[in-house]
């Protein structure tokens, strides 16, 4: 369930907390764990999560639920994780996630039909002096204009 | 402006530790190491320097310090907030992305202070920018010998780790945060015992704001007095404010305590062309809001914002003009709170709802007559009687947006649509 | 720490410092309300209803939480505190189902309670109720979580209690679900208790659902009778059934909670194979009759058959009550005959253990050190194990030698899995040990023992606590070295100044110890009974097949022709039908008076919560008649307290220590053969609910892929009637053998 290289990356966590610590890792675990699964984590995986940090699975559980960051249904290649917290609602985000929408033909929460993009409105990712602004994957895209987003979504492969 | 948290931001590749070294960088910590400066020393200089906590609740940072038993006979931690979650703050994000030394230096210094040889710094889950840069400075900090054991053949040990956060706002409240960093939910821990008794892994602990560690360094350099004199009363040293909303030029200040408002809306570009002021939240979505008239008579330190009505926070000015329907923007700031609640004490995880979905009724249409009696009567119930104190984040923006813009909710509930938008 | 004083609504009172208000308040009769805290577990302070007025606090405080400090001036009934419960009892009500007339929880919920108390009577809340879903966690606890109120009781209880953690809060905010991980079912052999924790209807007992109220029903004190430890619960009956059990604080005892095989066992009371008319057996057919027309043929019987004294013998099973025990092994004494046991179980009685505990149940949490030898005691005695694990919580080491690997709940120090032929060796070696490194003389017998690192480490463990405990339990039994085990084991708690906990014969074996329901001088025990053909039975609730060691051999000789059985049952048992000619229905657990004798020989009696069903009578009171009938003086008793009376104005010595000591190897496989943990007694095996969970099917005859080859069997097929289970978790040479022959059925 969790592959040699991934073990390797949780390993790196758990060194970093005091040895009869390693459910500390636990977070990055999952996300680890996450992203080889085709972003999202079924029970086996959260098992297999604690299984390998020792944990109680109910434990683990409570973690992956608790989170924004895991999903536990299918999800895109690509989340795009649109702010529409009060400065970038200010700053129109709620039209720019319309146009988001009706250029994917698709409503937040749903996966295009091609599986590759998802929209997901979150709640403030502190990048308000961007706003508006959206994140994908590791990267932050700020200032948005519609002009810039279909540049951005266009680009996704 | 600049002075401190962002003295290295024109310059070249701010973050790297050729620039903070250029920039007097590590010369405390290097002082340290020679044995030159006593923890007794450092604590006095933070108490001159009338720093306060920069996450929010403004505590006396010397004092904080003083309060942890550096003699006690376990492993003691210090622990950096960058959780930075609150709706209109991004501070943190930017001194961990240009001056990332800072923090590390203030957190090592933290950690001489109180005797804890080992710091953990709580990075928010989506701030990966943020994170890849302070890795590198660590890595950067590492070599150089500034980090790790018995450091340049002192007694003195410091090694510092990053966690990262994965999505919820309340990790931000410190014993949630320590919660998430020994891998669970983020739920706070009611208090007593405190973190300087009873923290990270059970251990003592020390949890200051990011902008509070990366101010540390230059306040000893330089003197507690010295930070002290830039600000003003009660309220020492220069703040980083985040302007955003509806201005022209949304950005990050580093200003000195007690600037007029005035003057930072104007750093800010002002509003927008052809539209007036109407609200400012002047300390993140948690603080109550204020009129504008208000906003333009106060001065951003603690005292100057609590006599306009309401708190300094983190110091997230947002910004709204006369296009803002207020109704809209609580109906926000609820959701987001509901959102966010962790679910621990019942009045905040039945109440953030109840709030949300009254709201949003009046949004949708469907107001009655006492829906404003019965958002207050139910704020007023989450006030104060929760663990942490989300409960009351959540219910001020409802009290202080009733209180000074009633008459829009009126007028939404009345006609089933907005004042200003109609 | 320091005394005290505050004011708790203007009066006066003296407390420790640091104490937690509301441990204050409880003590002094106050009442605050509160759902989250609970004396034993820890503090989570959410539910926020124990709110109460700091003088100088600004915010008002919660009484769960909040530590006491000189001078405290607290108020819990003026207006900021009212006014805060209000709003928290408010808040808590808005998402809860208010259908209290059809929840099971009706009656006796906390909730509801507070709701009288502390709530307003419209809620103002229109914004339409959260329903949760439910998912099935096992046939004992039913769950409604539309109604949890997230007071993370149950969640605590399994994580600090019960030692597996099982309910957790997932998901964030109102989302909040307060579920197991997998819904595979409740694995805890305590489960229960989050029944009793949970103070509203989401938590609530599977097979009573439905029934009835609480304040319909009767609640008697009573003992449970499935082990050594006799915890103390409620029988809740109603129109003379047993309807629920639920536990009884007695912290000496079971402290609040209960296993939930004493809370779930009473099912087989109703089950349909109850015995429930008198009957004879003539001319090999059977008649149901009259009491006096069985008894009186029973009698006959006797006179008829036992043409000597020593040809009669009585046999009875463990659960008997103290009473029983007393009055049967009287009535035999009585005609002249010392063939006398209980010990059915037992391969070999010269061979077993004999060992005197001298631990307190309490004492057990303030061990440093225990050794277990033979024992899966989390499924074996429950609530010992708890304490335990206490102790291990509280930073105790313990040490297992078993023959298999088992679950358990708490941190293990070493678990050594040895064959049981090698027990003895072990045992011997670790004496050794500890009498070198004490500069000792080493007796001869130990000269084979070579002192291993494993002996030497827990040998060192035991010197080395303060306060070690050595706990001896039921897998040694019928060890061919039982009794040289035994003899090694009280060597060396006494050289390591240890205590013994000897858990090796459970139930309430330790009450036919007390009323000597042993052979006396020249009397017989079980297995020469049974080999010596005797004339005529006393058997009182035996079901030979489960109950004997050498079962065949016993149903052999109950059913000679000549022989002639009388037995006292409370389930009917095609067998027991076969070899008997007469019948007598007894009471089963609940439905007499009595006693249970517990491990630390604390004597608990309780009396009847229901009558026996149909024509059933308790067996004291058969007995007595029986024993009037016979004309034996001496069985004037009105009540059975008269006989608990007479029993503790006796006293037995019997334990002679025997300093034979053999520790030489025998070769061969080692059956360890033990009922299932929900089939130890007649009554569990007919719990119908009990038998659907994990715990209950329970049925494998254990042992390594070596041990297979050598039997030549495999995966798959039966050993010893019981289905095998290739593990190479168990000791080489060795099967281990879990058998549940339950009984399904209606109950
Ligand atoms: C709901 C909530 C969210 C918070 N979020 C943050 C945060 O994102 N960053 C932060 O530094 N402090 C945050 N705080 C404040 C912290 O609890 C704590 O007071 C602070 O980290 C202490 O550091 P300081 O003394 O340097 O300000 C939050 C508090 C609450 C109640
Ligand atoms: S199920 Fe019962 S005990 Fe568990 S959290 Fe809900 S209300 Fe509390
Ligand atoms: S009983 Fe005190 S908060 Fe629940």
């Amino acid at each position: 369930m969790i592959s040699t290289t991934a073990k390797k990356q949780i390993d790196n966590w758990i060194a970093k907390y005091p040895t009869d610590r390693k459910s500390s890792a636990v977070m990055e675990a999952l996300k680890i764990v996450q992203a080889e699964n085709e972003n999202s984590l079924t029970p086996e995986a959260i098992q297999a999560v604690a299984d390998y940090l020792d944990m109680p699975g109910i434990s683990v559980a409570e973690v992956a639920t608790f989170y924004e960051n895991y999903n536990h249904r299918p999800v895109g290649k690509h989340t795009i994780r649109f702010c529409h917290n009060i400065s970038c609602m200010l700053n129109g985000s709620d039209d720019l996630i319309a146009h988001l929408e009706k250029k994917l033909g698709v409503k937040t929460g749903e996966v295009t039909k091609d599986g590759l993009i998802n929209v997901k409105k979150v709640e403030c990712l502190g990048a308000c002096v961007g706003a508006p602004m959206f994140q994908i994957g590791d990267q932050y895209y700020e200032n948005l204009t519609a002009d810039k987003i279909d540049e951005i979504v266009d680009g996704l492969k | 402006m600049n002075e401190v948290c962002f003295k290295t931001l024109d310059q070249k590749d701010p973050w790297s530790l050729k620039t903070y070294e250029a920039n007097g960088g590590y010369s405390v910590w290097r002082k340290i190491l020679k044995g030159e400066f006593t923890p007794e020393q450092i604590i006095d200089e933070l108490k001159t320097s009338g720093l306060r906590g920069r996450g929010g609740a403004g505590f006396p940072t010397g004092l904080k310090w003083s309060f942890m038993p550096r003699n006690a006979d376990m492993q003691k931690y210090v622990v950096c907030n960058s959780d930075e979650g609150e709706p209109g703050t991004c501070k943190d994000r930017d001194i961990l992305r240009y001056n990332p030394h800072s923090v590390i230096e203030g957190m090592a210094i933290g950690g001489f202070v109180m005797n804890a040889t080992k710091g953990y710094n709580y990075i928010r889950g989506e701030f990966m920018e943020p994170f890849y840069r302070f890795e590198g400075a660590l890595k950067e900090a590492y070599a150089e010998g500034l980090l790790g054991e018995n450091l340049y053949d002192s007694s003195v040990s410091f090694d510092l780790y990053t966690h990262l956060g994965a999505g919820a706002y309340i990790c931000g409240e410190e014993t949630a945060l320590l919660e998430s960093l020994e891998g669970k939910k983020g739920q706070p821990r009611f208090k007593p015992p405190f973190p300087a008794n009873v923290g990270l892994f059970g251990m003592p602990t020390t949890i200051n704001n990011t902008e509070s560690f990366a101010s540390v360094p230059d306040i000893l350099a330089k003197g507690g007095q010295w930070f002290a004199d830039i600000g003003v009363e009660n309220s020492g040293g220069c703040k980083l404010f985040s302007v955003t909303g509806h201005v022209n030029e949304p950005a990050n200040f580093e200003v000195p305590m007690g600037t007029s408002f005035k003057d930072l809306l104007e750093m800010a570009g002002g509003v927008r062309e052809g539209h007036t002021l109407k609200a400012v939240i002047p300390g993140g979505s948690s603080t109550p809001v204020l009129t504008a008239e208000a906003a333009m008579a106060m001065t951003m330190d603690y005292d100057g914002i609590e006599k306009a009505g309401s708190m300094l926070g983190a110091g997230s000015v947002i910004i709204m003009d006369d296009s803002t329907c207020m109704v809209e923007t609580l109906t926000r700031l609820a959701h987001f709170y509901y959102d966010e609640s962790c679910g621990q004490c019942t009045p905040c995880r039945e109440g953030t709802g109840w709030l949300y979905r009254v709201l949003k009724r009046i949004m949708d249409g469907n107001g009655k007559a006492d829906d404003i009696d019965l958002l207050m009567g139910v704020q007023d119930k989450i006030m104060g009687n929760t663990i942490c104190a989300l409960g009351d984040a959540a219910a001020m923006p409802v009290e202080s947006f009733l209180r000074n813009f009633r008459k829009e909710f009126e007028y939404y509930i009345e006609h089933g649509k907005s004042m200003v938008k109609g | 720490m320091a005394d005290i004083e505050i004011e708790i609504d203007g009066n006066i009172i003296n407390a420790k410092a640091g104490e937690m208000l509301i441990a204050v308040t409880d003590r002094e009769g106050i009442s605050v309300p509160r759902f989250c805290y609970h004396k034993k577990l820890s503090i989570a302070a959410n539910c926020r209803m124990c709110l109460v007025d700091v003088e100088g606090a600004p915010k008002p405080q919660p009484a769960c939480s909040t530590p006491i400090s000189d001078g405290m001036k607290i108020h819990t009934q003026n207006d900021k505190a009212k006014a805060s419960q209000k709003a928290v009892m408010e808040f808590l009500l808005i998402n809860h189902p208010l259908d209290c007339p059809i929840c099971d929880q009706g009656g006796e919920c906390e909730l509801q309670d507070v709701a009288m108390d502390h709530g307003s009577d419209v809620s103002r809340f229109t914004e339409g109720k959260r329903i949760v879903a439910d998912s099935d966690i096992g046939a004992l606890i039913q769950t409604d979580m539309t109604r949890c109120i997230h007071c993370t009781r149950c969640v605590r209880f399994g994580a600090e209690v019960a030692g597996i953690m099982e309910m957790g809060g997932t998901g964030r905010g109102e989302d909040m679900k307060i579920e197991p991980f997998l819904a595979e079912g409740i694995q805890s052999e305590l489960s229960g208790n989050m029944i009793d924790v949970c103070p509203v209807g989401a938590l609530t007992s599977k097979p009573f659902r439905y029934e009835l109220r609480s304040w319909q029903m009767n609640a008697v004190s009573n003992v449970a009778r499935h082990d050594l430890v006799g915890s103390n619960i409620y029988t809740q009956t109603y129109k003379g059934r047993v309807k629920r059990i639920v536990a009884k604080d007695n912290e000496s005892v079971n402290e609040t909670w209960i296993s939930d095989r004493d809370r779930f066992s009473y099912e087989g009371l109703s089950h349909e194979n109850r015995l429930l008319v008198p009957k004879i057996k003539v001319e090999g057919a059977w008649q149901e009759v009259e009491w006096n027309v069985a008894l009186d043929f029973a009698v006959r019987g006797l006179e008829k058959n036992v043409r000597q004294a020593d040809q009669l013998g009585a046999l009875s099973s463990n659960t008997a009550t103290l009473e029983e025990f007393y009055l049967l092994q009287k009535i035999l004494r009585g005609t002249g005959s010392e063939n006398i046991d209980h010990r059915l179980n037992v391969k070999d009685i010269d061979n077993t253990i004999s060992l005197e505990s001298n631990i307190k149940l309490a004492g057990l949490e303030g061990v440093d050190h225990a050794l277990v030898i033979g024992s899966n005691l989390r499924l074996e005695q429950p609530m010992i194990n708890h304490r335990l694990r206490k102790a291990s919580l509280s930073g105790a080491s313990i040490d297992v030698i078993n023959a298999m690997a088992f679950d358990f709940n708490y941190r293990i120090n070493s678990e050594n899995i040895i064959a049981p032929n090698q027990t003895a060796l072990t045992l011997a070696s670790i004496l050794k040990s500890v009498l070198k490194s004490a500069h000792t003389e080493v007796p001869e017998y130990l000269g084979n023992a070579e002192v291993t690192e494993i002996a030497t480490q827990l040998a060192n463990q035991l010197t080395d606590s303060d306060n070690s405990v050595i706990i001896l339990g039921e897998h040694v039994i019928n060890n061919p070295q039982a009794l040289s085990i035994s003899n090694l084991i009280s060597e060396i708690a006494q050289k390591t100044n240890s205590t013994i906990l000897n858990v090796s014969a459970t139930a309430n074996s330790m009450a036919a110890g007390l009323a000597h329901f042993v052979p006396g001088k020249g009397g017989l025990d079980v297995n020469a009974m049974l080999a010596a053909n005797l004339n005529a039975y006393i058997l009182l609730d035996i079901y030979p097949q489960y109950d004997f060691h050498h079962s065949v051999q016993a149903i052999e000789a109950l059913s000679n022709d000549d022989t002639f059985v009388i037995s006292l049952n409370s389930f009917k048992d095609d067998v027991v039908s076969e070899y008997s000619d007469v019948l007598l229905p007894i009471a089963s657990f609940y439905e007499t008076s009595g006693s249970h004798v517990n491990v630390e020989g604390k004597v608990q009696s309780f009396t009847a919560a229901v009558n026996a069903p149909s024509d059933a009578k308790p067996a004291w009171k058969v007995l007595k008649v029986l024993a009037d009938l016979l004309e034996l003086p001496g069985f004037h008793y009105a009540d059975s307290m008269q006989v608990t009376s007479e029993i503790m104005h006796k006293s037995y010595k019997q334990h002679v220590h025997d300093e034979n000591i053999d520790i030489t190897v025998k070769r061969g496989v080692n059956v360890i053969w033990q009922k299932s943990p929900y089939a130890v007694d007649v009554l569990s095996r007919h719990a119908v609910s009990l038998q659907d969970t994990k715990i209950g099917q329970i049925n494998s005859a254990s042992m390594n892929k070596a041990t297979a080859k050598k039997l030549e069997i495999t995966q798959g097929d039966n050993y010893l009637g019981v289905p095998v289970s290739i593990s190479e978790s168990v000791a080489n040479s060795c099967v281990f053998v879990n058998a549940n022959h339950a009984i399904r059925g209606q109950s």
